[in-house]
């Protein structure tokens, strides 16, 4: 259980962090021409797909997206070498993109956009008798921050690390007093000498112990198998980490003495893990939420969470900039702590 | 096999889950609350991304620029600021997601052909955001310049039709606007239709756990009579998701349903029969439920999610985690309900994924009862 948490971020991580490639590309070549073939050399060179099959007829292609089995296909009309090199000549390709997937399409179509931009400008630099240095300069310069490599595992792994320690915590902490309520132990619990806030002190600490040592290993994980840095400072990451986990816990001994079994347990986790997850941004910024939502993202720990694992690995943002997500995760945190200690109490006596 | 005792098992499993009605609630509507919840999160239209501008021309024509691109919904300008230093602080807070900066000479230079001294910065922490932005400030961009490059160039007698003389015409099948929202809802709906599994694991976890594992086996029940009477009540639940959810995503997320509804339920009963033996293989190896819990979260939750093509194309994966993809249930049936929902598909395409999740159902069921006599016979 321990490094189970550890071992599916690797995995997932692992699967999730390459840069969209690989994707089956259908051509229909009707002109055979030196230009498109140099289409087609340059759709190959963009490491985005993987040429499935040059072909025939039109039945073809309809039937490759019907099956699914490509995500975007290329026809090459008879006439485009000829009217590359004519002047007044119009050049066309036409593209279907298999919309069942939008995802790769999207991909898909930002690579056929940016080689049918780069071939569009070696026409013109032979037309107008330019040089291609001129032209570059008319290509705004971009710089990527915090991510120069646009290494997909800087997107992805700091998000999956923030998630799986909510996960692991709120799951744990959800399963302490349920199981026992659910085993019938809880009454034995009760019995002994012990005040409620010793037991759930006690039943509190093997919880955070695992979590923390998960997210530290979780994190020494992602540092070097997927050259994820750590540009601010460290210290404060695990301090802040250690203050999240407590949140976290505070939620999930709600719920466990919520819960008169594991089963209900776990459901609630997940439903709870889900609203969370909806409003870290980890897939959708929370900008494009309606109004209400964003404001509602600013009480969900998570979200500051989120914010504050991006800030220091990939920003390398100090207290200076973290300081408005760490005072809301300190109050919520306050708020959820002391509801669930008076909570937890209550129910226990 | 006896079906009366298949039916006891059953009719003794159903109780539980009646007498236990909160549990029964949250069986029953997991799928929906999580297909909502998950629809929402996942499928926002990206818009009013928020940027900042730095314009050290100050001309009219940078002014018309940055107007060109904030215009519409897509971008906000956040603020226009003076320094460098400002955006940086601002990106540092998240509170733009890009900047761009038009140097100088910016019109100058548009107008005497030399350039486009323009620099266009990006937070690279946020897959989504950054990405859109990029896109629209280009596309913008692009248009704005290839404007004033074209009235140039025909001042200086040279005509030409575009910057971009290689016109693209683009259709997208299936799914015309090419909303996430589309295809990434019966992912999900297939996603969620297999939540019942981890209930599935976990009832049979908590007979070993309660020790009534044994009672059951002095029983004349037999062990797959056992498993299977354990399963069945789920699979009730999930043929009931298996129509309500579909209906849900049709009615409120109006995503389309150009398939067979019947071939949809035929077809899902197998996928459930699939998944669910997964969820008793796991139930039949774990003693207690957070053992089963965990091991479910890590082998049917997550990679239901990650693995099975419905976020991350398959082909983009490494070799090894493509193979995994393959055994899993949900990758077949994800392409099962894209099919259905999106390409209106039907059994002569479907049916080796058909074929696949029942081979996988029987080969899964196989283990479970195999296992299940080694470690209480």
């Amino acid at each position: 259980m321990l490094f189970g948490g550890v071992l599916e971020l690797l995995l997932v991580a692992w699967a999730t962090s390459r840069p969209i490639s690989n994707l089956p590309l259908m051509i229909l070549d009707q002109d055979q021409s030196a230009a498109s073939r140099e289409i087609v050399t340059a759709l190959e060179k963009t490491g985005t797909f993987s040429l499935y099959a040059f072909v025939q007829s039109f039945d073809e292609i309809q039937d490759a997206l019907d099956r699914g089995k490509v995500n975007a296909v290329i026809i090459i009309p008879s006439g485009f070498n000829e009217s590359i090199v004519t002047t007044g000549g119009q050049p066309t390709l036409a593209v279907i993109l298999n919309g069942a997937e939008s995802i790769p399409a999207t991909e898909a179509l930002r690579a056929i956009e940016g080689v049918t931009r780069e071939i569009g400008e070696k026409i013109i630099i032979q037309k107008l008798g330019l040089k291609s240095q001129d032209l570059a300069s008319f290509n705004p310069s971009l710089r990527v921050w915090f991510n120069e490599s646009l290494s997909e595992a800087y997107y992805t792994t700091p998000a999956e690390l923030a998630l799986m320690l909510e996960f692991t915590v709120l799951l744990f902490a959800a399963l302490a007093f349920s199981r026992e309520r659910e085993l019938g132990t809880l009454e034995q619990l009760l019995v002994m000498p012990f005040t409620s806030l010793e037991i759930i002190i006690g039943k509190s600490i093997p919880v955070i112990i695992i979590g923390f040592f998960d997210f530290i290993l979780m994190l020494t994980m992602i540092h070097f198998a997927f050259d994820v840095p750590v540009r601010g400072s460290l210290v404060l990451l695990l301090v802040l980490a250690f203050g999240y986990l407590l949140v976290e816990l505070g939620k999930g001994l709600v719920i466990s003495v919520i819960s008169r079994t594991q089963h209900q347990a776990f459901l609630l986790v997940l439903l709870i893990g889900m609203v969370d997850f909806m409003f870290t941004g980890y897939a959708a910024p929370v900008e494009s939420m309606p109004k209400v939502l964003q404001t509602i993202a600013n009480i969900i720990p998570a979200h500051h969470w989120l914010f504050i694992v991006r800030g220091i690995l990939l920003k390398g943002s100090g207290l200076d900039i973290l300081w408005p997500n760490v005072l809301a995760l300190a109050i919520l945190g306050l708020i959820i702590g002391s509801a669930s200690l008076i909570y937890v109490r209550r129910a226990l006596d | 096999m006896s079906f009366r005792h298949l039916w006891a098992v059953t009719k003794k499993e159903i109780n539980h889950i009646l007498r236990d009605s909160y549990t029964l609630f949250l069986v029953l509507f997991t799928p929906t609350l999580l297909l909502l919840f998950m629809a929402y999160a996942l499928t926002v239209d990206l818009k009013n991304i928020p940027i900042a501008v730095v314009d050290y021309d100050r001309s009219q024509i940078s002014r018309a620029f940055v107007h060109q691109i904030t215009a519409g919904q897509d971008l906000d300008l956040f603020a226009h600021v003076e320094s460098m230093d400002e955006i940086e602080h601002l990106l540092m807070k998240g509170e733009i997601k890009a900047a761009v900066i038009i140097s100088p000479k910016f019109s100058q230079d548009l107008f005497s052909l030399q350039g486009v001294p323009l620099q266009v910065i990006i937070d690279g922490t946020e897959p989504a955001s950054g990405g859109f932005a990029v896109d629209h400030i280009g596309l913008r961009a692009e248009e704005f310049i290839n404007d004033v490059l074209k009235e140039q160039f025909e001042r200086r007698g040279v005509s030409l039709a575009s910057l971009q003389p290689i016109d693209l015409r683009i259709r997208t099948w299936y799914n015309p606007s090419l909303k996430p929202r589309n295809d990434l809802i019966p992912g999900l709906i297939s996603m969620v239709l297999g939540m019942p599994a981890l209930s599935v694991a976990l009832t049979m976890a908590h007979e070993r756990e309660h020790g009534t594992m044994e009672q059951l086996m002095s029983t004349p029940i037999g062990r797959t009579e056992l498993l299977l009477g354990k399963i069945f009540p789920y699979l009730l639940v999930g043929l009931t998701n298996v129509i309500l959810i579909p209906a849900l995503a049709m009615v409120w997320f109006k995503v389309p349903f150009n398939g067979s509804f019947p071939l949809f339920f035929f077809l899902s009963a197998i996928f459930l029969f699939a998944i669910l033996s997964m969820g008793m293989i796991i139930g039949v190896f774990m003693r207690t439920q957070a053992a089963a819990l965990a091991l479910s979260f890590l082998l049917i939750f997550f990679p239901g999610f990650f693995l099975t093509g419905i976020f991350f194309p398959i082909a983009s994966m490494p070799e090894i985690m493509r193979m995994e993809s393959l055994v899993l249930p949900g990758t077949h049936y994800a392409v099962i309900t894209r099919g259905i929902f999106l390409t209106g598909i039907g059994m002569e395409t479907l049916w080796p994924y058909a074929i696949m999740l029942f081979g996988l159902g029987i080969v899964f069921t196989g283990i479970a009862v195999l296992f299940f006599r080694k470690k209480l016979g």
